[in-house]
């Protein structure tokens, strides 16, 4: 069979699904990317030209680099601290110990969970007149009187990173411990003849196991962490006095709340232009991950 | 005083017991070779005395010292494994001296003893790449190489030759015999494969069952099988087994009129009518010349393959199978009858009812 043959035959087969995904990904995108050179309102006339107006308008807003920093931060430190306790909790639930499949099963609860359920579940926990945050600790004299952890702009983020950490740090310890059976019992057990304490085993001999998955879940977990919207939405929409607005609340707020249209459509090709940055960086680094384990 | 003692050390896993009783005592410079097919115990025996895997009870001294509780890294041995458990990440160099850097060796000294050991093992050129860099062999002698350079009193080596091709095995089993010879260093190597036992080992533990089936030197285990399993197990082809009757201070082996002398040093057990197993190594027999003798086995041929150096023949006697090795040239052919000639020293009798070897009034067992 020639080589040409082959090559036309893979793309026929290929075709039906080019032809989906250019109506329900390529279309909208032309389209936002048109809509974006124009000031249209979301309800009206499709609007006039304007160049790259609403391109440079929102690039120099202070509302879209608040907003850049406060995504930022949300998406460093929730996915830092997600790294580190699913990480942990991987490496906790390798130890053999009597109910440890239960303890397994529990564990991938909070990510299996919808997350408007879980959104829902933290902000009755962090409520700040019956929620189980402020009653724990004020019967532990952590603090005197019950606070509103949500309605707080210099608590809000953090409660919504802990939330956030909750829901999704057991997909990063689910890889982590799927990566763990990987590592080969004999070399283990050469590092203890060797000598090697805990943590010289975790670097030596367990992280170069992990590494390459982790960046994986890296990888996974940054983009998703940036474009957030929907645990935010829930719980404070992005309030208190835009605290906890992310870049996606934001695109929400211009398109669909202010009704901007265009200036929206050019903010979320912004975001997507972000992402797909931050998605090629994170290829490379993974390609030399995998490079360097070889 | 030994440099390895093994007392009474037994392991069960629920109740299975994997390890029934095992004593051996090992002096400083030993090679001794843990010998036995899959699953009779002696990766685990390699395990405890590691500090892998934990004695149900009993004791392991090393240098007269009880090392059972003690760390693995505290225990002053190193191990090989058969996967060469190197560290993926790590330079040839680092995982040489891995050990010594966890032990906070200096670095100068460090590079110094990572450079000796390359050079005995020949592996100096290789210190700076990584281990998906290097062949099999060369893994191996890494391996072997992380182990010397911490000049413990005992060397475990768990199968390492397993992984390597037949020609690269040979080279290292050569290699390996070189070492102990130059260093005399004290180690216990567990193997399944015979030749490797039998070219290595200073002493052969033959193990079956959580058991020491038979502890002696190489010759001892060869020529003195202390039970029908050892001869069977040691040696390729493996050892003859000819069922035979005592009668009248013969034996008569069965379902034929074949009728050879009982050698004098088993004259003590020969019990008219009692049953045996009459054990003679392929290469003990020879085609006979010349008229017939007491101490011939008259046989029909049945194969003949030519392996190179010797030509293997299975041939009937009764209904019974002999295989012997015989020189190359010998022109034998399928269905042809003849003798095969043997010296009395060769025969081995075993009891059928127990499995053990007669008492030999000649040598101790």
């Amino acid at each position: 069979m020639s080589g040409t043959w082959m090559t036309t035959r893979a793309w026929l087969l290929m075709l039906p699904l080019l032809v989906v995904m250019l109506a329900v990904i390529g279309w909208p995108l032309a389209d936002t990317v048109g809509l974006s050179f124009t000031d249209a309102k979301l309800v009206g006339t499709g609007g006039n030209f304007v160049g790259f107006d609403n391109y440079a308008n929102m690039l120099s807003s202070a509302n879209f680099s608040r907003t850049l920093v406060t995504t930022t931060l949300f998406a460093v430190i929730s996915v830092a601290a997600e790294m580190v306790i699913g990480v942990l909790a991987a490496l906790l639930l390798n130890q053999q110990f009597h109910g440890r499949a239960i303890l397994r099963a529990l564990m991938i609860l909070p990510w299996a969970l919808p997350t408007v359920v879980n959104a829902t579940l933290w902000r009755l926990i962090y409520n700040p007149e019956y929620g189980a945050l402020n009653a724990a600790l004020t019967q532990l004299h952590l603090i005197d009187a019950y606070r509103s952890w949500l309605g707080e702009p210099g608590k809000a983020l953090a409660a919504l990173i802990v939330a956030d950490c909750w829901k999704n740090f057991p997909l990063v310890a689910l890889i982590a411990l799927a990566a763990l059976q990987a590592v080969p019992r004999d070399i283990t057990a050469a590092s203890l003849v060797d000598g090697a304490g805990a943590f010289n085993r975790f670097r030596f001999v367990i992280l170069p196991y992990l590494a390459g998955p982790l960046m994986v879940a890296l990888v996974l977990r940054t983009i998703e962490a940036f474009k957030v919207f929907d645990i935010i939405w829930v719980m404070t929409r992005g309030g208190p006095a835009n605290s906890t607005r992310t870049l996606s609340i934001l695109v929400y707020q211009e398109a669909f709340s202010f009704q901007r249209a265009g200036s929206g459509a050019s903010l979320a090709l912004i975001v997507t232009l972000l992402v797909t940055v931050l998605a090629i960086a994170y290829a490379a680094l993974v390609r030399k991950t995998a490079g360097s384990a070889a | 005083m030994s440099a390895l003692e093994i007392r009474d050390i037994r392991k069960s896993y629920g109740s299975v017991e994997t390890l029934k009783g095992i004593d051996i005592a090992l002096q400083s410079g030993e090679f001794l070779v843990l010998l036995g097919s899959s699953g009779c115990g002696k990766s685990t025996l390699l395990n405890i005395i590691a500090g892998l895997a934990e004695a149900t009870s009993g004791d392991v001294l090393v240098g007269g010292r009880s090392i059972l509780g003690v760390h693995p890294k505290n225990r002053d041995i190193a191990m090989v494994f058969q996967s060469y458990a190197l560290y993926p990440n790590l330079t040839v160099h680092r995982n040489i001296g891995f050990g010594l850097e966890m032990r906070g060796v200096p670095a100068d000294e460090r590079d110094r003893a990572v450079h000796e050991a390359a050079k005995l093992l020949q592996i100096e050129t290789l210190l700076d790449r990584k281990p998906s860099q290097l062949s099999g062999g060369q893994r191996q002698r890494v391996a072997i190489g992380r182990a010397l350079v911490r000049k413990p009193q005992v060397f475990l080596f768990d199968e390492p030759l397993s992984n390597l091709d037949a020609k690269l095995r040979l080279e290292m089993r050569t290699e390996l015999k070189r070492l102990h010879q130059m260093l005399q260093t004290t180690i216990v190597y567990v193997t399944h494969d015979q030749i490797e036992a039998m070219t290595l080992a200073t002493r052969i533990a033959v193990m079956r069952d959580g058991r020491i089936e038979q502890l002696g030197t190489p010759e001892e285990i060869y020529d003195q099988p202390a039970t029908l399993y050892v001869a069977g197990f040691v040696g390729a082809p493996s050892m003859n087994m000819l069922q035979a009757v005592f009668t009248d201070g013969k034996l008569a082996i069965a379902d034929t009129d074949v009728r050879i002398p009982v050698p004098a040093r088993y004259r003590n057990s020969a019990r008219d009518g009692a049953r045996v197993v009459v054990g003679i190594r392929p290469e003990a027999l020879r085609v006979a010349t010349g008229a017939a003798t007491d101490l011939s086995l008259p046989v029909e041929i049945e194969v003949v393959e030519l392996t190179g150096p010797e030509l293997v023949t299975t041939a009937r006697i009764g209904p019974q199978r002999l295989t012997a090795c015989l020189p190359p040239r010998t022109r034998l052919a399928k269905s042809q009858t003849c003798s095969f000639a043997f010296d009395e020293t060769a025969l081995r009798l075993f009891d059928p009812a127990t499995g053990k070897a007669f008492p030999d009034q000649s040598s101790r067992v």
